[in-house]
């Protein structure tokens, strides 16, 4: 009978859903009868009474395809509502923590906050000043949860900032909502801007306690500010919300706590809104949460499967402990999309397959412990590995690396010792080269970096010499990245090798670096700080330099390389008095160079944890590097980019303002009047 | 008051210092008012547009010295502006067409058809043809080598073209033949220091013959650079004395404190001092192949013998490299390191040996 019904199913889905029910009422047996019967049920008693189904009933319900053809349902009645409410409500909600022990968050880190809690609760009575925290991680990770648990934990009441939808819709916290009507409680901010409705809403979560409620104990005075969506103005403004902070700082009474997570994109990072130097400035305290680790992960969705399982009495399928394995790398540390991944692959099989079960069971043994919703129209004898990766593309994320942790993966290369019996070893003269077996991918590493192949090479080039301790190491290391260089350098092949250029990098810096060729033989370089390149700087000076020195002396005739390295450095040796202040200003700075002081190492922007390195260098890069993140647009010529926008990129440097200042003559027009520009040395006879 | 070089420049061919026959020869070429395309090559300060602009004033007269700068702007085929600066004479345009990069090209065409089209007014008292002066024709793409090929054909009648340059070899054979090749050496020692104390005379100062002879040796025989070094050695120092020392270019001592940093320390840290001094002298516009080059002559008198052919050879492969990579310091660091590893070793074996 199973069998059939399936098949019928299918087919009616296909054909309608609205009339659909009445034919899963015909042709399923008891499951679908008690469905209709359930829906008949009063909504008080439909959470208890879920709880409470049988398993057969159950076997049948909460199918995906059920509760979409029971949306559009003509008169859709209260209880088949509520009871999707109960149980389709998705299990991140459900299982949300509610204590310390059940979040996925690293343990020190919940201290770390717990403390920055306490003090700043407890002080508050006689320091006026509060403070600001500032959370930030990955998405997923926990931050909204940690605070949420401990302030539950501390007893102290949150007052919420919501970005109003339409004029101002104002929460402060889930009762207040109910209590008030937000529109009538908050007339005065219809028409008010975000921002201003922003600053309103500080200024008065600061100042007031809330009002007591009929019916409630008496409210502890402790209470944070949280603000988890900003308006969007201050994104695109971020001064603005800096003048705010700083003026909550002075007067503020209670800590304002911030959660923002971090992304790839820059656009809505932290470092946009809290720049370094507003955080010093205001004292913000930012803790910044890493990625749920997988172990905790794990703990968290078996808690939630064992405890589904027993709530719904076998409803749902137990995914093994691979599968759950295979959920927390596709989730990559976001543990909200783990847990509906996981909601997801529990509930799927258990509406129609799960009689057919013994049958799958029979045809594939891998396949059964996870039923795709797929696995209805596909052959049920895919292979196991099939439906892994299909829950990877459902359930999965993309996986991302900070630019930071990417380059940290190449540089610090960890190894897998590999017992020597089970890998055939290098005959002796190339015994140099046997190397352990590598733990990183690093094509993946760069794939993962979200930037090009040539920019992860500059990032590499940066950075490499510190890990190194041979200089034969580095020699051969450097090698390889001008091999790299080598490989992109034809314009016309690029695409094609730009993959291979930033292999062979990658994979060369790892192989060349001998003293790290063991698992066991890692020698502790410890903390290396590492730099963003230098060399996009100098590039760039260097064509503005060079432009600089073309433009200004025109009237010497010179090509570049003899005006560069005979004129210029002579002209700072001899005096001459008759040139024009942007010349005198250009020697200056180009012809002398720093001979006294002994330059060790430069100056260099740290690169920082979360930096997404991208963008900034992109702008950098704007104009001077063909090879950029944005390769040629569209046109085939792609060098022509890199000479041409010599011009275009330097307007607006400082060295263009410079050559601004210099009558430059833009037509033929404007030169004739132009006699300073004529040259008459030729005629000095 | 300007610099020496270009206040003392000879401005007819009968008055040049040097190569007098060439000179003459020059003469005789354009005695009959008409000339073929011309190809100068010879290095650095030899002399080559001294001897070009002679050349151009025999032929208009003295109106070729009016020169004034020009900013022009050319739009590609592709929609894309292409600045770029000229210097022209009512008789002829001066353009360094390798500034535009891979669009050299176009700049050839679009400004050799200009020219060519405008047609002189008044040709009784002028020559029926205009000159187009392409400087640094060895640095042009194959692309633009080839546009110019045809665009000698084409505008012969109203335009001829003199190509100057440091090197035939990178001047594709179709140019070359097309062209009358006249080669420019460098002036020998004695010249050099004629031209020295000429010069020195003219400005009423006495240049004594040794240091004229020291400035000739160390510039190279570069006419242009020993001009400005004696200019230089003046503001250091007047009255010359015979053993001045004759002051350096910034940008070389420091590639030689470079090189000395290299050869006295091989290690990872030392690199990245050097990569920092590498920096250093690229924001200070010294091109990379200068550095490179500069590097390899420092390094080659600090190493031993045997060392000198790997050096030199692995200084050849780099700088091969520097100049179809995109990067410069990847190839430079690259060299240094290498430097650096190949040297170490060889003083390891070099105490081994002493000490058996």
């Amino acid at each position: 009978m199973s069998k059939l019904s399936t098949g019928r199913k299918a087919s009616s889905s296909k054909l309608s859903s609205w009339v659909e029910p009445s034919f899963g009422d015909l042709f399923s047996g008891s499951g679908l009868n008690s469905f209709t019967l359930k829906k008949g049920v009063s909504s008080g008693e439909t959470k208890s009474k879920s709880q409470t189904l049988n398993p057969n009933v159950s076997g049948q319900r909460p199918s995906k395809r059920r509760a979409i053809s029971s949306a559009p349902e003509p008169q859709p009645s209260l209880g088949s509502e509520l009871r999707s409410e109960s149980h389709d409500e998705p299990w991140v909600d459900k299982h949300s923590p509610c204590s310390q022990a059940e979040l996925a968050v690293h343990r020190k880190k919940i201290e770390e906050v717990e403390n920055w809690l306490r003090i700043h609760l407890d002080v508050k009575a006689e320091n006026k000043s509060s403070t600001i925290l500032l959370l930030t991680g990955p998405s997923g990770c926990g931050k909204t949860a940690t605070i949420q648990v401990l302030t539950q934990e501390l007893g102290c009441r949150v007052q919420e900032w919501s970005n109003p939808t339409m004029g101002s819709e104002f929460r402060t916290e889930e009762s207040f909502r109910e209590t008030f009507d937000p529109d009538s409680r908050f007339n005065g901010f219809h028409g008010v801007s975000q921002t201003a409705a922003f600053q309103e809403f500080l200024l008065r979560a600061n100042k007031y306690s809330r009002l007591q409620m009929l019916g409630e104990g008496v409210a502890s005075d402790r209470r944070i500010i949280l603000a988890e969506d900003l308006p969007n103005q201050f994104y695109r403004q971020p001064a603005c919300l800096h003048d705010i902070l700083r003026r909550f700082v002075r007067t503020g009474r209670c800590p304002l706590v911030f959660i923002i997570s971090d992304s790839l994109s820059d656009s809505s990072s932290s470092r946009l809104l809290f720049p370094r130097d507003l955080q010093e400035e205001l004292a913000i305290c930012n803790i910044s949460f890493n990625p749920v680790a997988p172990t905790s992960m794990v703990k968290v969705l078996s808690r939630i499967v064992t405890q589904e399982a027993a709530r719904s009495g076998g409803r749902v399928s137990v995914p093994d402990k691979a599968a759950l394995d295979l959920l927390c790398t596709g989730s990559s540390g976001d543990i909200r999309s783990a847990i509906n991944s996981l909601q997801f692959s529990c509930l799927t099989d258990c509406s129609l397959e799960s009689k057919l079960w013994p049958v799958r069971k029979g045809k594939a043994a891998a396949s059964g412990s996870r039923g795709m919703s797929k696995a209805r129209s596909k052959s049920k004898t895919s292979k196991g590995h099939e439906i892994q990766d299909d829950s990877q593309a459902i359930g999965g994320k993309d996986a991302s690396l900070f630019l930071f942790r990417a380059l940290g993966k190449i540089l610090y290369c960890k190894r897998e010792s590999c017992t020597d019996s089970e890998w055939p070893r290098l005959p002796p003269h190339l015994a140099e080269h046997q190397r352990d077996t590598l733990l990183v991918d690093p094509e993946l590493v760069v794939e993962k970096s979200h930037m090009s192949g040539e920019l992860f090479n500059l990032y590499l080039q940066q950075n490499y010499v510190d890990f190194f301790s041979e200089i034969e190491d580095v020699a051969q290391a450097s090698a390889y990245l001008s091999d790299s260089d080598f490989l992109t350098s034809e314009w016309s092949s690029r695409s094609t090798m730009r993959e291979y250029g930033s292999s062979v990098a990658t994979r060369g810096l790892i192989h060349s670096n001998s003293a790290r060729a063991r698992a066991n033989s890692q020698t502790s370089v410890g903390f290396r700080p590492l730099h963003k390149p230098h060399w996009l700087q100098v590039s760039k000076k260097y064509r503005e330099n060079c432009q600089a020195a073309q433009c200004l002396f025109t009237s010497y005739c010179l090509t570049p390389v003899s005006l560069q390295t005979e004129m210029l450095p002579y002209l700072t040796k001899i005096t001459n008095p008759y040139r024009k202040m942007a010349q005198i200003a250009f020697i200056q700075e180009v012809g002398h160079l720093p001979l006294r002081k002994y330059p060790g190492r430069m100056k260099l922007e740290a690169l920082t944890d979360r930096d997404p390195g991208t963008l900034e260098v992109d702008s950098e890069e704007e104009g001077a590097e063909p090879i950029g993140p944005t390769p040629s647009q569209g046109e085939p010529v792609a060098p022509e980019d890199s000479t041409l926008s010599w011009s275009q990129g330097s307007e607006g440097d400082p060295a263009a303002a410079q050559l601004a200042s210099q009558p430059q003559p833009s037509t033929i027009q404007a030169l004739l009047d132009e006699d300073d520009l004529v040259i008459e040395e030729y005629d000095s006879n | 008051m300007s610099l020496w070089v270009d206040k003392y420049r000879p401005t007819s061919l009968g008055k040049l210092d040097f190569h007098k026959e060439q000179a003459n020869q020059l003469k005789n070429l354009v005695q009959c008012g008409d000339f073929p395309h011309l190809l100068v090559y010879g290095p650095s300060g030899a002399g080559k547009k001294t001897r070009i602009m002679c050349l151009l004033r025999e032929l208009y007269g003295p109106g070729v010295e009016k020169l004034r700068i020009e900013h022009q702007t050319i739009t590609a085929p592709s929609k894309k502006k292409i600045e770029i600066n000229t210097i022209a004479s009512n008789y002829h345009l001066e353009v360094n067409a390798s500034d535009a990069g891979n669009s050299d090209r176009v700049v050839i065409q679009e400004l050799i058809k200009t020219v060519a089209q405008s047609q002189q007014i008044q040709s009784s008292t002028q020559r029926d043809f205009k000159v187009v002066l392409l400087t640094e024709v060895d640095r042009l793409t194959k692309d633009a080598q080839h546009a110019l090929r045809r665009t000698m054909e084409k505008y012969m009648a109203t335009c001829r073209l003199i190509l100057c340059c440091n090197s035939t070899s990178k001047v594709i054979a179709p140019i070359r033949s097309r062209c009358l090749a006249v080669r420019v050496p460098l002036p020998n020692t004695e010249e050099v220091c004629s031209v020295l104390t000429g010069v020195c005379r003219k400005e009423g100062l006495l240049l004594p013959a040794e240091l004229a002879k020291q400035i000739a040796e160390k510039s190279g025989r570069n006419l242009r650079k020993a001009l400005l070094m004696c200019e230089a050695c003046r503001v250091q120092q007047y009255p010359f004395s015979a053993d001045q020392d004759i002051p350096d270019t910034d940008w070389e001592v420091y590639l030689r404190e470079t090189a000395n940093a290299i050869v006295s320390q091989q290690s990872p840290q030392r690199l990245l001092e050097v990569r920092a001094r590498l920096y250093e002298l690229l924001t200070h516009c010294i091109p990379p192949e200068i550095i490179i080059k500069g590097l390899v002559s420092e390094l080659l008198s600090n190493c031993d013998g045997h060392l000198k052919p790997e050096v030199a050879q692995m200084a050849g492969y780099y700088e091969h490299r520097l100049h179809l990579g995109n990067k410069a310091i990847y190839h430079l660091e690259a060299f240094v390191a290498k430097f650096m590893a190949i040297y170490k070793k060889s003083m390891e074996e070099g105490l081994d040996g002493m000490m058996f």
